[in-house]
């Protein structure tokens, strides 16, 4: 069985400080830092640490259903979710991660746009 | 500079909020930026429920008059961040109550991370168990526990040789045709049936089942724990089998009539491949076994050379002579047959 990008990125050790710094990049950002005005820091960090780990292949099942039930009532558009993308994909990089690995986490989340994005 | 100049610049200039209050009162005497930051609404003077709505100021007088000392935490957004303020009240000597704030929010963001981070991971734990739980009982069905034992240990099974044990096969009278005219989902139930009832009786009587290759039943006592019976062990379950059958018989639209051999004897039992691995017996015990099948009548029960203590009163041998068996020269053949009161 291959590593998965999860235990080749050092595990949760090392995958902790990217879920909390995409967090602070997510909560800084002016443009979609607005969605989270209300949303409570636990859902937020529970839900990000598990998102990651599983985009990642890490020790989590977070099945699309969720993910939908997650975003379904924030009404994301579709430039908001790009921006969401582009943050990730900043921190990947500034965390190390090679462009091929990241490409595979941007196509991880692609697949997931219709999940995510209001009626895309 | 005076050195309480000092002091003043240096609590203001620090990381943490530092504000000194008042000791009756607990009105704000002096903050720092940090404080005021965090704390919008502090101003000189201000009292104290200005600045904590939530906490009651009686209880943090009491505290600080017994132990002097009084912890707490405050929580507020920020700008869509919930920042988190560890607060400490301490009375000092100078005769002021000294109040520190550590900001404690990557603390509680980096708790709730391992707390979901945990849960995920017990999860996960539970499904590899009840996964290794599932796969041992596979494996367990398909070889003895010592075996699988070993296999699990050393990833491989030295073929090894038990003696004595008693070795019981089975087949069953026209099968084949019996096979076609039921059609095969009903032959595959019918055997399901009748195989899972002769595990039972197997097991009631301390023989287990190696294999089944089609109509051909194979079970045995004596490994991989010796048995001292192994020999009425087989008997005894081969009678209970022949019993099962007619009853069912008796009850059902499908007829099956088996043949049993018994013999005792040795045989290495290993477990046989890589990928698709099985754990089967071979050896003279099992050969011989087959060949007094092939001798036996409809619903009989053949054995040769089986050690029988005369004192099992459920079975009654009969002597059928000497005959010709191929692989093993002539030898003397034996009828097992259930004593009245098991047969009735």
């Amino acid at each position: 069985m291959s590593a998965t990008l999860y235990e080749k990125y050092g595990g949760f050790g090392s995958i902790s400080r990217v879920v909390m710094s995409f967090y602070d990049r997510l909560l800084d950002s002016d443009e979609v830092g607005p969605y989270f005005d209300d949303i409570d820091m636990k859902r937020l960090i529970d839900h990000q640490t598990k998102f990651v780990a599983s985009l990642l292949g890490g020790p989590a099942d977070f099945s699309d259903d969720r993910l939908e039930q997650a975003h379904r009532h924030l009404q994301i558009d579709g430039a908001d979710f790009d921006a969401m993308k582009q943050i990730l994909s900043d921190t990947l990089a500034d965390f190390g991660f090679e462009d091929a690995d990241r490409e595979t986490v941007l196509g991880a989340i692609e697949a997931r746009r219709s999940k995510i994005v209001a009626g895309a | 500079m005076s050195i309480e100049a000092i002091n003043e610049q240096l609590l203001r200039a620090i990381g943490a909020g530092v504000a000194i209050l008042d000791p009756d009162e607990l009105s704000f005497r002096f903050y720092n930026q940090t404080f005021s930051d965090w704390f919008e609404t502090a101003a000189p003077g201000a009292a104290f429920a200005a600045v904590f709505p939530d906490l009651d100021r009686t209880a943090v007088i009491a505290a600080l008059d017994g132990s002097g000392r009084f912890v707490a935490e405050s929580s507020f957004r920020r700008k869509r961040r919930t920042l988190v303020i560890a607060l400490t009240f301490t009375r000092t000597d100078a005769g002021v109550v000294l109040l520190e704030c550590q900001n404690i929010t990557r603390m509680r963001e980096l708790e709730t991370m391992i707390e979901s981070y945990s849960s995920m991971v017990e999860r996960n734990t539970r499904e590899l168990q009840r996964e290794k739980e599932r796969v041992e009982k596979l494996l367990l069905n398909i070889m003895p526990r010592s075996v699988y034992e070993e296999y699990k240990t050393f990833g491989t099974v030295t073929p090894q040789s038990y003696e004595p044990v008693s070795v019981l096969t089975l087949d069953f009278v026209d099968f084949d045709e019996t096979a076609r005219e039921v059609g095969p989902a009903v032959m595959v139930s019918e055997m399901n049936d009748i195989y899972a009832a002769f595990d039972r009786i197997g097991e009631q009587f301390g023989c287990e089942r190696i294999k089944t290759v089609g109509d051909s039943y194979v079970a045995i006592s004596g490994l991989p724990e010796p048995m001292d019976d192994h020999a009425e062990s087989v008997a005894n379950a081969a009678l209970r089998f022949v019993r099962y059958l007619q009853r069912r018989n008796d009850s059902h639209p499908h007829s099956w009539k088996c043949r049993i051999g018994l013999a005792s004897g040795s045989v290495i039992g290993s477990v046989v491949g890589i990928q698709k691995y099985v754990y089967d017996v071979f050896g003279p015990a099992v050969n011989l076994a087959s060949r007094l099948r092939d001798h036996a009548e409809p619903m009989q029960i053949i054995a040769c050379d089986l050690a029988i203590a005369s004192s099992d009163r459920d079975l009654l041998i009969e002597d059928l002579g000497d005959a010709e068996l191929m692989g093993f020269g002539r030898r003397r053949l034996q009828r097992v047959e259930g004593a009245p009161s098991i047969t009735r």
